[in-house]
C-alpha cells in the first residue's frame, strides 16, 4: 500500500506522476518491472499497451522510473511548481485549523 | 586530466547518443594515458579486459538510460569508479539529441564539455578530499522486522524527507544521504553515482543515485545549496551506504542557501520513526 498523504498533504491534491510520451515510447515496460508501486498497467491487447493507472501510488518527486527508460518517453511535473503547491495547500489548512 | 582509467563506452551504433559515448571514449583514449575496452568483443573474448579493468579504475559511458555499458559491467562483476550518461549530460547542457548517426556541431560541442567536465571534477575531487573534518555524531533508534534491523538517527540536528533521506545540519552546512529504509530495500549496493561538485540543487532535486541488483534509487536532496564535498570512497566502496548509511555511507556535503524555507517540508525523527515503520510493514506484511 503507498502513502496516502505527503507532508500532511492528501496524495490526491498533490499532481506528481509521470506522463508517457507516446510518440517515444517503444514499449519496453521497462518502467513497468522498475516501479514497485503499481503506477503503470499494461495492455497487451489495446493499440496503446501501456497507461498511467494508478498516478496517485506515484512517490512524490521521486523520478526513478524514467531513468530506466532508453526513448526516454517519461516526463514529470515541475519539481519546484509542486513544492511550492504543497506549501500553500498546507497554509490553507494551518488557517483552517 | 583523466588518466590510468579504463574507459567502457556502450557505443550503440543505432542510436546518436551511442555515437557520441563512443566518440567520447576514443577522445579519452587518445591521450595515450587511458585503456580501452571494446563492449562487444568483450562478450566473446574476456580475459584481456578482465585485466585491464583490473588493472585500472573504471569509468563507464552510457549513452541513453538503456545503460547497456552499466550492465555489461555489472554482468561482469566490474567495479565502477565514475559514470557517465550521455543524455543526461544532454539535459544539463541544453543539448537537444537527435537521429542522426554521424557527429554534427552540436554533438561535437557536447563531447568537448563532457571532456572539460570530467578534466575539471578529477581535479576538483582531488582538492576537497580532505575537507570533511566536521563532525557527525549520531545516536540511534531501531525498529527491527524480521531478520533486518532499520536504524534512525534521534538527533535534534538531523531532519528528514518523506522520500527516505536524511540531513544534518550543522550552521549553513549539511550532510545528506539516505537512511536504513533505503539501504535494507535496495540491499547489496554496487554504484553510486555522486552530485557534481559545485552543483546547485533545489530541495527536492536529485543529488546523485545509487544502484543494487534490485533497483535504482535516486538521492531527493532534502535541503537547497551547493554541492561542496562528496564521499569519494563511496564511488569506490558503495557497500559502505550498506554498512551504515548515516555515518561512513554519508553522500554529499551541502553549503545551504535556504534551510529556514527547506524546514518547512522537512520532518524531524518522531515522525520518520512512525513513517518507517509503517512502510516496513506494508511493504513486507
Amino acid at each position: 500500500m503507498s502513502e496516502t498523504t505527503f507532508m500532511g498533504v492528501e496524495r490526491d491534491k498533490i499532481d506528481w506522476k509521470p506522463t508517457i510520451d507516446y510518440a517515444k515510447c517503444d514499449y519496453c515496460m521497462e518502467c513497468v518491472k522498475f516501479c514497485p508501486h503499481q503506477v503503470f498497467e499494461v495492455r497487451e491487447s489495446d493499440a496503446i499497451k501501456l497507461i498511467v493507472r494508478n498516478p496517485h501510488n506515484c512517490v512524490v518527486f521521486c523520478r526513478a522510473c524514467s531513468k530506466t527508460c532508453g526513448p526516454d518517453a517519461l516526463s514529470f511535473p515541475d519539481k519546484n511548481a509542486t513544492t511550492q503547491k504543497i506549501k500553500e495547500i498546507r497554509k490553507e489548512m494551518e488557517s483552517h485549523d | 586530466m583523466i588518466e590510468n582509467y579504463a574507459i567502457l563506452p556502450c557505443n550503440g551504433l543505432d542510436k546518436c547518443a551511442g555515437v557520441i559515448s563512443g566518440e567520447l571514449a576514443k577522445r579519452l583514449f587518445e591521450n595515450g594515458k587511458n585503456e580501452m575496452i571494446c563492449p562487444v568483443f568483450y562478450r566473446i573474448s574476456e580475459t584481456k579486459y578482465n585485466r585491464i579493468a583490473g588493472e585500472h579504475a573504471l569509468l563507464v559511458i552510457d549513452g541513453c538510460q538503456t545503460r547497456c555499458a552499466s550492465k555489461l559491467a555489472a554482468e561482469k562483476n566490474l567495479k565502477v569508479s565514475r559514470k557517465i550518461l550521455v543524455t543526461e549530460e544532454a539535459k544539463n547542457h541544453n543539448v537537444e539529441l537527435k537521429s542522426n548517426l554521424r557527429l554534427l556541431d552540436n554533438e561535437k560541442a557536447l563531447i568537448e564539455i563532457m571532456l572539460n567536465d570530467l578534466n575539471k571534477t578529477e581535479d576538483k575531487v582531488i582538492q576537497t578530499s580532505d575537507e570533511t573534518n566536521t563532525s557527525f555524531h549520531f545516536e540511534y533508534e531501531t525498529f527491527q522486522h524480521g531478520k533486518f534491523i532499520f536504524r534512525v538517527p534521534r538527533n535534534p540536528e538531523v531532519y528528514f524527507n518523506e522520500n527516505d533521506c536524511w540531513v544534518y545540519v550543522i550552521g549553513n552546512r549539511a550532510r545528506i544521504g539516505v537512511t536504513d529504509f533505503v539501504q535494507q530495500n535496495l540491499s547489496d549496493i554496487l554504484y553510486f553515482t555522486p552530485p557534481e561538485i559545485g552543483e546547485e540543487i533545489d530541495q527536492f532535486g536529485e543529488a546523485g543515485d545509487i544502484e543494487s541488483s534490485k533497483s535504482v534509487f535516486e538521492l531527493i536532496s532534502p535541503v537547497s545549496g551547493k554541492v561542496v564535498t562528496i564521499n569519494e570512497e563511496l564511488v569506490e566502496k558503495p557497500e559502505m551506504i550498506n554498512e551504515n548509511p548515516y555515518e561512513k555511507g554519508w553522500m554529499a556535503e551541502i553549503e545551504l542557501t535556504d534551510f529556514e524555507s527547506d524546514k518547512e517540508l522537512l520532518i524531524r525523527f518522531e515522525k520518520y520513526f512512525e513513517i518507517m515503520k509503517r512502510k516496513v510493514e506494508d511493504l513486507n506484511g
